[in-house]
């Protein structure tokens, strides 16, 4: 892994890159609200400068700069600080920006549209979290195939989420986007807790995989695996009779509410293939061709 | 945005307003508590409040899933209010909207959990 865990916030102060009266009024309250001091700053430049000149816990950058921009920011001042907590928010970003502020080490990322209760959220995560900066580490990257490792804990799973809306591609159209995004997510988290009990020491392997008509996602995770029987029977198209009943026998046996994440992702992708060992799983959503000319 | 819970009554109803997301950690344990806290003090007619939730993922659900069973075996009842976006979505992939009962009028749900009488046997 990359770096070793930064200890929990001692104090805090935030430096925020004006973005315009929303946005700023929006990380006003959100840092206030939790107690945190805020210097403004109204560019890159002087967001370096200032940062070079005294730490801060936490710098969200503006979403007027280029995501290239704030990633070379964030890059110059982590060589500096290096476990700064940088949120990036930008309006014109390219998706190989999102994968080099994951390389560099960026808390967060928020490309334009966002919605203010995500980064609000992403934001008190920010602040909450004593041990982020070896979360996620890219282990190779092309446009069309990105590998890396994420940490068996809830935190970290959102930070990979947000990153990924992030990513966009106008030949998929926005539902089916969020549906890959969804079913993702839930094996994600599947994985962490089922594989290593979101042990925080443990870490999930992930492809994205970028074919000319579908997108793949293949998660590993550090777990034992499970019989494909018990995958099937998990993934198994149910009536709502049946769900019920299944509800009702994991109350019966003191298990908490659970078990339908597989059920929920196999809905959202068009195929769910698992291994032998059943710890490592593909998901493939396929893209309809597009449009020929007809002869 | 974490879950926000309020809870309001009508008559015999329990009617909590959801805002922000059920997802798995915090957001869904503190939904099942608040449930859990309410079912153990007699309150067997929930209605749940979606319009603001903006997420609900598998585990959000199961909470959903898991109180409706459990009220039913106690002769009461749990039905959803105005489900949209994502958590409509969900909801509708597993084929639940229909099997819970799932309301666009506030009206129209409380009269529909009015219309169930209690019974410990039901």
């Amino acid at each position: 892994m990359t770096t070793p865990c930064s200890s929990a916030l001692a104090t805090k102060t935030a430096l925020v890159v004006s973005s315009g009266s929303d946005v700023d009024e929006l990380l006003t309250n959100v840092l206030a609200h939790e107690g945190w001091s805020i210097q403004s700053v109204i560019d890159n430049h002087q967001a370096l400068a200032r940062a070079r000149a005294e730490p801060f816990e936490l710098i969200i950058t503006g979403r007027k700069t280029l995501g290239a921009e704030d990633i070379e920011l964030l890059r110059k001042i982590r060589s500096a600080r290096s476990h700064v907590r940088l949120i990036i928010l930008t309006d014109e970003w390219t998706n190989g920006d999102v994968i080099s502020a994951m390389r560099e080490g960026a808390f967060s990322y928020f490309s334009a549209p966002f919605e203010a209760s995500d980064l609000a959220e992403m934001v008190r995560a920010a602040m909450a979290e004593p041990c982020w900066d070896d979360g996620i580490e890219v282990l190779s990257a092309t446009p069309e195939w990105v590998t890396l490792t994420a940490r068996c804990d809830i935190a970290t799973a959102n930070r990979l989420v947000q990153f990924l809306h992030g990513v966009k591609d106008p030949s998929i159209p926005e539902a089916e986007r969020d549906h890959v995004i969804t079913a993702f997510r839930e094996i994600l988290i599947n994985a962490m807790e089922h594989g290593a009990q979101f042990d925080s020491s443990q870490h999930v392997e992930i492809s994205f995989i970028r074919a000319r008509r579908a997108i793949a996602c293949r998660v590993k995770d550090p777990g034992k695996g499970f019989s494909l029987e018990e995958l099937r029977d998990a993934a198994a198209d149910r009536s709502p009779e049946d769900l019920f009943g299944r509800a009702r026998a994991r109350d019966e046996q003191g298990l908490r509410p659970g078990g339908l994440g597989i059920l929920v992702a196999k809905k959202f992708v068009d195929e769910l293939i698992y291994s032998e060992k059943g710890n490592e799983v593909v998901l493939v959503k396929y893209l309809d061709p597009p449009n020929r000319p007809t002869i | 945005m974490a879950l926000q819970i309020s809870t309001r009554e009508s008559a015999d109803v329990t009617i909590l307003d959801l805002r922000g997301r059920a997802t798995i950690g915090r957001e869904s344990e503190s939904l099942e508590s608040s449930l859990r806290e309410l079912v153990a003090a007699g309150r067997h007619k929930l209605l749940l409040n979606l319009a603001n939730l903006t997420q609900a993922d598998s585990s959000g659900i199961s909470v959903i899933v898991a109180t409706h069973v459990s009220l039913k075996r106690q002769g009461g009842d749990l039905k959803l209010l105005r489900p949209c976006g994502r958590v409509l979505e969900a909801l509708t992939v597993c084929r639940l909207l229909g099997a819970i009962g799932s309301f666009e009028d506030e009206a129209e749900a409380l009269a529909s959990l009015r219309r169930r009488r209690y019974s410990a046997t039901s």
